[in-house]
């Protein structure tokens, strides 16, 4: 074997141990959560824990259903807003859009995820919350409350704070990002893979749906993960327009709460132990489903480059 | 011999965008069920001249044509014509295989199911006929089901043809199509082209100058945007009327 120069052996210890860095960081906060939570563990265990409905402080009844139950419907709302236009916009910037928009409208979607979450939860407050309660959950509840089946869905006061205004809230702020993940996965699509559809004879649209989309939905896919991720970790935007109430309801016109927005609004509250244990659990559940969310997402990004680097 | 003319250039001026003149009025007949063979150095305008005559130019904003290639009594590049239509009479297979992200069976049957063709017994027949028309059919014919990424390099590139004589074309243009090969693909390449003139026009750049040799029947050299010399693929290569084409043909330059 050939000597290393001491340099080159000093130099690639110290990018070692960065490295090193992350993963230790990563295993100190699982355990620091798993120590924390210790005591909520032992008195409600993992199963109980997940489907016990109440949240009471007083009398020291805590259970995640009500958490994790706002945390998947928001999202789910949310991604379902957000993938259709998402994928549309990036349709549009890399095969239809004139060269001379494709630029600036890149841009704009990249300047828009980079604006703090708060942000979004102030205008949410502020601005889309009345709008919100005065024009278009009205407007909905008139169009669906003769519906059956539909009409559950917005039954109640139009408030304006609720799991309709949330998810809106959400879904415009992970559009950006899965739209510049699916435009990216769309432009790996070879120009000569698609010069030679349109040698064949088809039109735009039948290039777009039978070459681009097939060629690049691992990718998509994997975009669409990494938001569901955002989505699921999202706390500022979420608790401002939310309202915080622990129940569990089919009306997206009521007030709800998810994981991070409980452990927002809750922390300077918790006065015994077993709550405070508590949210710490509740941290755990979301670390957890965040992490094997993205895990996910990343392998099939992975095998996305690896199938179409070739 | 005797020959009719499938296209014919006349005149053609283009320029890519932003001004620049990449083909000085060419003129040149393109002679049905013969191999035409377009040679001369890298950036002289082959390849840009054979992206003229099935509009690829088209899918980039700013080019623009000037003069006419005549096909079937009508220019190829009016205002009027209708690519789609244009596109599924002259076909083209490219320096790489591009085989598209579905089965084998589905890339032949992809310009078909275009022209409207819905009926799988129909479909099916065709995709067979084009698959032995580009000696691909024995290799193929257990896995039409699998992804065309699992064929070779080679595989892949007789595929395309396939896929572009399912259609029925009346010419295939070769953009330098054993570029990414190796020899043994190569040899089944010509061999397939030599075969197909048969029933197709066929039009072919290539920068291998033994290979315009070994298969073409006319051969147009070009240089600068301008086509220096047209004839007989034998008369070029064996007594060229211009000093240029046989410097170049002896390797001279380029």
């Amino acid at each position: 074997m050939k000597r290393k120069n001491p340099f080159d052996l000093s130099f690639s210890l110290l990018t070692a141990a960065a490295s090193a860095t992350v993963l230790l960081l990563m295993a100190g906060i699982f355990i620091i959560l798993v120590k924390e939570s210790s005591l909520s563990i032992e008195k409600f265990g993992i199963y109980k824990f997940i489907t016990t409905v109440d949240w009471d402080p007083v009398k020291e009844i805590f259970g995640a259903a009500t958490s994790i139950y706002g945390t998947f419907v928001t999202t789910l709302i949310a991604m379902l807003i957000a993938i259709p236009t998402a994928i549309g916009i990036a349709i549009f910037v890399t095969e239809a859009a004139p060269n001379f928009l494709k630029g600036p409208i890149g841009s704009a979607i990249e300047l828009l995820a980079a604006i703090p979450s708060i942000i979004y939860g102030m205008w949410g407050l502020f601005t889309l919350a009345p709008l919100m309660s005065r024009y278009i959950e009205p407007s909905l509840q008139k169009a669906f409350g003769d519906v059956p089946v539909l009409n559950i869905l917005f039954q109640g006061t139009p408030m304006g704070i609720d799991i309709l205004t949330a998810s809106l809230i959400l879904s415009i702020m992970i559009i950006p990002f899965t739209a510049s993940i699916s435009r990216d996965s769309f432009n790996l699509t070879p120009a000569v893979v698609k010069e030679s559809a349109y040698a064949m004879g088809a039109t735009k649209w039948e290039v777009i749906k039978n070459i681009v989309l097939p060629y690049s939905k691992l990718g998509v896919f994997g975009g669409i993960a990494l938001s569901l991720g955002r989505a699921l970790g999202e706390t500022m935007a979420v608790a401002f327009v939310l309202g915080n109430k622990h129940h569990i309801t089919a009306s997206l016109l009521d007030p709800a709460s998810t994981i991070t927005v409980t452990l927002a609004n809750e922390f300077t509250e918790a006065d015994t132990d077993l709550y405070l244990s508590s949210l710490f659990y509740l941290a755990l559940v979301l670390f957890i489903l965040s992490f094997v969310v993205l895990a996910v997402a990343k392998f099939f990004l992975l095998r996305a480059e690896r199938r179409y680097s070739r | 011999m005797t020959t009719t003319i499938e296209l014919e250039v006349k005149g053609l001026n283009f320029y890519y965008s932003g001004k620049t003149q990449a083909l000085k009025n060419i003129n040149l007949p393109i002679y049905s069920r013969q191999v035409t063979a377009l040679i001369g150095p890298s950036g002289c305008g082959k390849t840009t001249l054979l992206r003229c005559f099935n509009r690829m130019h088209d899918l980039y904003p700013g080019n623009m044509y000037e003069g006419e290639i005549l096909h079937e009594g009508r220019n190829i590049l009016s205002n009027e014509n209708d690519l789609i239509r244009l596109r599924s009479r002259i076909g083209m297979v490219f320096q790489k295989p591009t085989p598209f992200p579905m089965t084998i069976f589905d890339n032949i049957a992809y310009g078909l199911k275009l022209k409207g063709i819905k009926k799988r017994a129909e479909l099916a027949e065709r995709v067979e006929k084009a698959l032995k028309h580009a000696a691909l059919w024995n290799e193929a014919k257990d896995k039409l089901n699998a992804s065309a990424y699992d064929l070779s390099g080679g595989q892949q590139q007789r595929l395309v043809i396939a896929r572009a004589l399912a259609v029925e074309p009346d010419v295939l243009l070769f953009d330098e199509p054993t570029s990414a090969l190796d020899p043994i693909s190569t040899g089944k390449i010509e061999e397939l082209i030599m075969h197909l003139k048969n029933e197709v026009t066929i039009i072919i750049v290539t920068h291998n100058m033994q290979q315009a040799a070994r298969i073409s029947d006319m051969t147009g050299f070009m240089m600068l945007g301008d086509l220096v010399e047209f004839d007989h693929t034998q008369k070029i290569f064996t007594a060229p009327s211009e000093k240029l084409t046989e410097d170049y043909i002896t390797g001279r330059f380029g």
